[in-house]
């Protein structure tokens, strides 16, 4: 009986032995004959249906397997827009309200069982039409729809159209739309109702309007959030969802030839050694999902994935004090990529609140309480940059001179004089202040205790509210917070979106989380929403900059600036603020990556 | 001369109830005492810190926030255990943390025994269908994982508004410990009950037509009472842990310092060879675990009649 329960624990070991190794996410053998790009995503993906999603991760991996009309060049800077799906720039009206678009020919959609015989189609302009009307529909519920909000002829009357309709089989999508019609099959027209400058970055090159398949739509119904039919090099095999995705080649994927040009300094980075060569290069890209940024930093450091951001703290075992290298990395040759973010992250007030909204010394006050150096020094390893606005520097309409305005200054002295007049204005004793943290992490937590410390010192009472992310969205869209921690980030290289976050008519649930309203900003919104780039936009950007500065409806902390490191194997990393789609450019040295393993023998 | 008077009277020996045995028993265990030392030094503390906040007496432990150094400074003859992200003294903070763990225990404890000891005590001593509805209640309590259970009831009651009053912080953390953890006690006590009830102290409470009110506590009670004690011994440590492993998960204390939110602090700094954090944290909670293990074994040792050992 002994004996036969030992043999039994002796089997149950070796089985469970055999499934953890199954359970490895290490590099196969199979992969030494495969390309095989290997990232780590730092939270799970929510779904890959373009049109319904906005999180930067979600966004990454369907990038690479839907596409959208333009893109922006993967090398040149500034960055420039070009065709992608398109065929060529679209052809825009004199009055600036009919774009016409051509569509390249003989690009299919990938194979899937969802089309007869299981062999992908041919991409047609309708696609372009059902993806845009997907988003007006309200059963569908995109997170896109303010995009498109007021912009195309009809589109509207569509979207109060689906709300007529019961379930959201019943939406009929061949109705007609008068802005969006496809003069043949490869020429897509587009009618506005008033100019939109942005329409090509914001919209045409953004992952929400990439075409997926119809056929895909119908056939999948709710379940198409797992298996997006697009045009792109990639497509997914298998997400197992928390842990692990994987896209492999799309065989019908037209080819796409790596761009022949880039910007001064490219080619002796060798950013052009590809130049001309179709891509995808790789086979494979696998993403781990590793929540914690420690375990992604130890498989980065043994070679089982090409790239990494340095944890905070591990900050000084990877950069020296001089912002380079240290020699233990440079041992290993690894890489460093530094680049700006076009991000601003701040201390948001609510301005509908009756303590804050009305008193703008106390708001000024706390903006001046909070040392915004020695915040980016603790939290960010000196890496940042101080937010003296809130525009980032770089954008286009950035303002050098804007530090010279002091509103970002730490001078408690100032603080404490501003209290007192914010006291007078209040009639007493200030109330004590909430302050809303977006989730319950060590950063989050850290981050409180900081800026309450600061705050507290010039003689305010705060208490810190840590919440998890639902909870924290659901006070800040009703409005119901007083203060909160947050960010935003550029999705195009224009200040429009920064811009949109003081625009009175995109109050919370909108971009405009302060709830912040003045009629001159206001006015010079509407007036540059529909302006083409020009200097004369650009001095109103940094007009409206001053305007809401003076305001303080937040108190803006820093702007972040990215330290990436890739190994040398990894090829064609050239850091973008705006694409997502970009695994079609990497390329592996397979014989350095196979070296690496005797390196790491060696160091050891 | 009466016989009477050639009586020697042997004096008899002293009876000792079974609380002065119990004492003595567990003086003569030296080991036992100095562990009992240890988990006083904690209580005063704890009691000491809640002191000087009454009265604003700004001494070391209170003062945790102060800045006394730069960020991640090591240990030195200055600051004996280092400083944190912010400069702040770690040993004060780890001083500050038995406050936060020493209540969330007793206060867990009471709750616990608050709820569990009157249901163990109704459940045995009626039986019958009152019974069958405590133990259908524990049984299905007592099915759900242990620390699930903290941490959905954590959630739960994290920034309620109860009668006016905001469970914040380490409030919601002792009710909801409290809330999930009388099953063990109430069993406990069921079972003593059900097995003195038919001893003959309780029989004659009956005969005297003693109400049932009064037989269960003022006759039962004492006589189950030193399971009480050595229960509370015993789950006072895993109530420390349970309220390490909340603030760990970020569901405890955040606002002030405590050792589960200090471990998580310190679980992403050891990378950049920041160890003391973890390590006086760990410490504190390795003191007075082992000494609380310690003592209650020896507490129940000496007070139960079956554990007795000469």
């Amino acid at each position: 009986m002994k004996h036969k329960e030992v043999r039994l624990l002796a089997i149950a070991l070796v089985v469970t032995i055999f499934a953890l190794g199954g359970c490895d996410s290490s590099p196969s053998d199979k992969d030494a004959d495969e390309m095989v790009l290997r990232h780590a995503l730092f939270t799970k993906l929510k779904g890959l249906d373009p049109g319904n999603m906005r999180d930067f991760y979600s966004v990454t991996v369907a990038s690479q397997i839907c596409e959208t009309l333009y893109q922006y060049h993967f090398l040149k800077r500034p960055y420039e827009i070009i065709p992608l799906l398109a065929k060529e720039m679209p052809e825009i009206s004199d009055d600036f309200l009919t774009y016409t678009i051509k569509i390249k020919k003989g690009v299919y959609f990938q194979d899937d069982k969802c089309f007869p015989g299981g062999r992908g189609r041919e991409l047609k302009a309708e696609d372009f039409i059902f993806a845009i009307k997907r988003i007006a529909d309200i059963k569908y519920l995109s997170q896109n729809w303010s995009m498109f909000d007021g912009k195309i002829v009809g589109l509207d009357e569509f979207r109060e159209y689906t709300k007529s309709c019961e379930k959201p089989e019943d939406v009929d999508y061949s109705r007609k739309v008068e802005g969006l019609t496809a003069g043949d099959d490869y020429t897509l027209v587009i009618k506005l109702k008033k100019p939109w400058p942005q329409l090509v970055s914001t919209a045409l090159a953004d992952i929400a309007t990439a075409p997926i398949a119809k056929e895909a739509v119908y056939s999948y119904g709710k379940d198409i959030v797992s298996h997006p039919v697009g045009t792109g090099p990639f497509m997914l095999k298998e997400w197992r969802r928390g842990s692990y995705v994987e896209l492999v080649r799309n065989p019908k994927f037209r080819g796409e030839p790596y761009p022949s040009q880039g910007g001064p300094g490219d080619a002796e980075a060798g950013y052009l050694d590809d130049a001309g060569k179709i891509m995808p290069f790789a086979d494979r890209v696998i993403w781990t999902i590793i929540e914690e940024y420690q375990p992604a930093w130890l498989l980065f450091l043994q070679g089982k994935i090409d790239n990494s951001p340095i944890p905070k703290d591990n900050y000084n075992e990877a950069i020296t004090e001089t912002r380079d290298l240290t020699p233990a990395m440079k041992q290993r040759n690894i890489r460093l990529k530094k680049f700006t973010d076009p991000s601003t992250f701040w201390l948001g007030f609510n301005m509908l609140d009756p303590v804050l909204g009305e008193n703008k010394p106390l708001r000024r006050a706390i903006s001046y309480a909070i040392d915004r150096e020695k915040f980016i020094e603790i939290f960010f390893n000196g890496r940042h940059l101080v937010a003296h606005g809130f525009v980032a520097p770089l954008m286009d309409s950035y303002n050098p001179n804007i530090k010279e305005k002091g509103y970002a200054r730490y001078d408690p002295v100032k603080a404490r004089e501003l209290l007192k007049e914010a006291e007078q204005i209040h009639g007493g004793k200030l109330p004590e202040l909430k302050m809303a943290m977006p989730g319950t992490n060590s950063f989050n937590r850290q981050l409180g205790q900081f800026l309450k410390r600061y705050i507290t010192a010039i003689g305010l009472d705060v208490e810190v509210e840590y919440m998890d992310w639902p909870t924290y969205m659901e006070k800040v869209n009703s409005r119901s917070v007083q203060m909160f921690s947050s960010g935003a980030r550029a999705s195009i290289p224009d200040a429009e979106d920064f811009m949109g976050m003081f625009y009175s008519k995109y109050w919370a649930p909108g971009s405009n989380r302060f709830n912040y309203r003045n009629p001159e900003f206001d006015k010079l919104y509407e007036k540059i929403e529909v302006m083409f780039d020009s200097p004369r936009r650009k001095e109103l950007y940094r007009k409206m900059e001053l305007i809401a500065l003076e305001d303080c409806p937040a108190a803006f902390l820093n702007h972040r600036v990215v330290f990436a490191l890739h190994h040398d194997w990894y090829k064609n990393y050239k850091p973008h603020a705006f694409a997502y789609g970009m695994s079609k450019y990497r390329r592996i040295d397979m014989k350095k990556r196979a070296e690496y393993k005797e390196l790491l023998k060696k160091i050891k | 001369m009466s016989d009477s008077h050639n009586i020697i009277r042997t004096p008899l020996p002293r009876g000792r109830s079974l609380w002065s045995d119990g004492l003595r028993r567990l003086c003569r265990r030296k080991f036992a005492m100095v562990c009992f030392a240890v988990v006083l030094i904690y209580f005063s503390l704890a009691g000491f810190i809640y002191l000087a906040e009454l009265f604003d007496w700004q001494v070391g432990p209170t003062l945790w926030n102060e800045e006394v150094g730069a960020s991640y400074e090591t240990p030195s003859s200055e600051n004996l255990l280092g400083t944190d992200i912010f400069g702040q003294s770690v040993l004060r903070k780890t001083l500050y943390g038995a406050k936060v763990s020493i209540t969330v225990a007793l206060c867990a404890s009471f709750i616990s025994i608050a709820i569990g000891v009157p249901l163990g005590a109704i459940a045995g001593y009626f039986r019958g269908f009152i019974d069958e509805i405590i133990v259908w209640i524990y049984s299905t309590l007592s099915s759900v994982p242990y620390i699930l259970l903290i941490m959905a009831f954590a959630v739960v009651l994290r920034d309620k508004t109860i009668f006016g009053y905001k469970l914040t912080g380490i409030t919601a953390v002792y009710l909801a410990i409290g809330l999930t953890s009388w099953v063990g006690i109430c069993r406990l006590i069921r079972g003593e009950v059900i097995k003195h009830k038919g001893r003959d102290y309780v029989l004659a409470a009956m005969s005297y037509g003693c109400s049932e009110r009064r037989i269960i506590f003022k006759h039962l009670m004492p006589n189950v009472f030193h399971i009480i004690i050595i229960d509370f011994s015993l789950r006072f440590v895993a109530f420390i842990h349970a309220e390490v492993i909340l603030s760990f998960l970020g569901l405890g204390e955040v606002d002030r310092p405590s050792w589960g939110a200090m471990i998580n602090d310190a679980r992403i700094e050891l990378s950049r060879g920041v160890w003391w954090q973890m390590a006086a944290a760990t410490v504190a909670i390795f003191l007075i675990s082992l000494a609380l293990n310690i003592f209650g074994d020896a507490l129940r040792d000496s007070l139960d009649p079956k554990l007795r050992i000469q």
